[in-house]
């Protein structure tokens, strides 16, 4: 579903996430039908897409706000919001994009209202105080450390390094997500990447 | 993972895959689904009632509203075409000499001098 959506910008492990649980299991219909579907009133059709792209708007909407919590309301929200407004999608267009704005205001929106906090309080549990010898333990030091760096980056900039190369949409499709322009994408996407890529770097080094 | 420094347009798959696992929500994706499904109902209606809500509670304020409107648009137009009707009155009537009327209801074109003094007049 997503390769086609795409047009080839993505691949390998960033790429754009296959289709989870009931859409792996049962469903392979494309999302036009879905929403078709949805539209005339099947509740099931819309649970597909809900399972289809919930990680994805699980993982913007984080992107966004800097909290799993608060992320996993926006997400709903977004879902919500989307099934709501179903009848204005375009058909035309891809839907992942457009779902995907809807998660990323309904995000913003969350974050505006609550004034969340400026960044996502690390767990104990997974920094553990210091290094442990098992390969989890050093895994989970290193999503806390970049979760802690994304946390650290403005909103939109992190919000596009996700688009960009973890859900794999192109800067096109970001900037139509986030309503900037191509340009700003670009440059957001850059400074992004060079700050991440520095902390993974500078891991693999202390990992060694 | 590539130059830091570097712009590529392209996705980084180890970023990206970096990313992705710091991203991974705890529970499974079927459980907020699950979640989100629950309020499938109730979005829906949310959607539909207060529409209705909203076109009832603004029934009576546009009724009045277009009430007002319409009065004031008649005021308005009476008040502009009331003096043009009654400037045509008094340029179409005779004042001394032939006048204006007797001018434009000739058979015969007027001699030019007939012209003038008629503009004369009505100075």
């Amino acid at each position: 579903m997503f390769a086609k959506d795409k047009g080839g910008g993505a691949a390998g492990a960033g790429g754009p996430q296959p289709p989870t649980g009931a859409a792996r299991m049962g469903s392979s219909e494309d999302d036009n039908g879905l929403v078709t579907k949805a539209l005339a009133g099947d509740r099931n059709a819309f649970g597909v897409l809900v399972e289809r792209y919930a990680a994805q708007a699980r993982r913007v909407a984080w992107a966004v706000l800097g909290d799993p919590d608060d992320a996993d309301d926006a997400a709903q929200d977004g879902f919500l919001s989307a099934l709501v407004k179903l009848a204005q999608y375009d058909t035309r267009r891809p839907f992942g994009p457009w779902l995907m704005r809807i998660v990323a205001n309904a995000a913003t929106d969350r974050r505006r209202r609550r004034n969340v906090r400026q960044a996502e309080p690390l767990n104990p549990a997974l920094v553990g105080g210091g290094p442990r010898p098992d390969a989890v333990a050093i895994r989970n030091e290193l999503n806390a450390r970049l979760r802690t760096a994304l946390s650290e980056l403005p909103e939109r900039r992190r919000t596009a390094v996700v688009l960009f190369d973890v859900e794999g949409y192109s800067h096109a499709e970001i900037a139509g997500i986030l309503g900037i322009p191509e340009g700003t994408v670009r440059s957001e996407v850059f400074h992004a990447r060079r700050r991440l890529r520095t902390l993974l770097a500078d891991w693999k080094e202390q990992a060694r | 993972m590539k130059d830091s420094q570097a712009f590529d347009h392209r996705p980084d798959p180890e970023l990206g895959a970096a990313l992705r696992a710091a991203l991974e929500p705890k529970d499974d994706q079927q459980a907020f689904a699950a979640r989100v499904m629950a309020q499938y109902e109730r979005a829906l209606d949310r959607a539909t009632v207060p529409t209705l809500d909203v076109l009832a509670s603004w029934f009576r304020p546009g009724i009045a509203a277009a009430a007002v409107a319409l009065l004031a648009g008649f005021l308005i137009g009476r008040a502009v075409l009331t003096p043009a009707a009654a400037s045509i009155d008094a340029a179409m009537a005779p004042l001394e000499g032939p006048g204006l009327a007797a001018l434009v209801t000739a058979q015969d074109p007027p001699d030019a001098s007939v012209v003038f003094a008629s503009l004369v007049d009505q100075r």
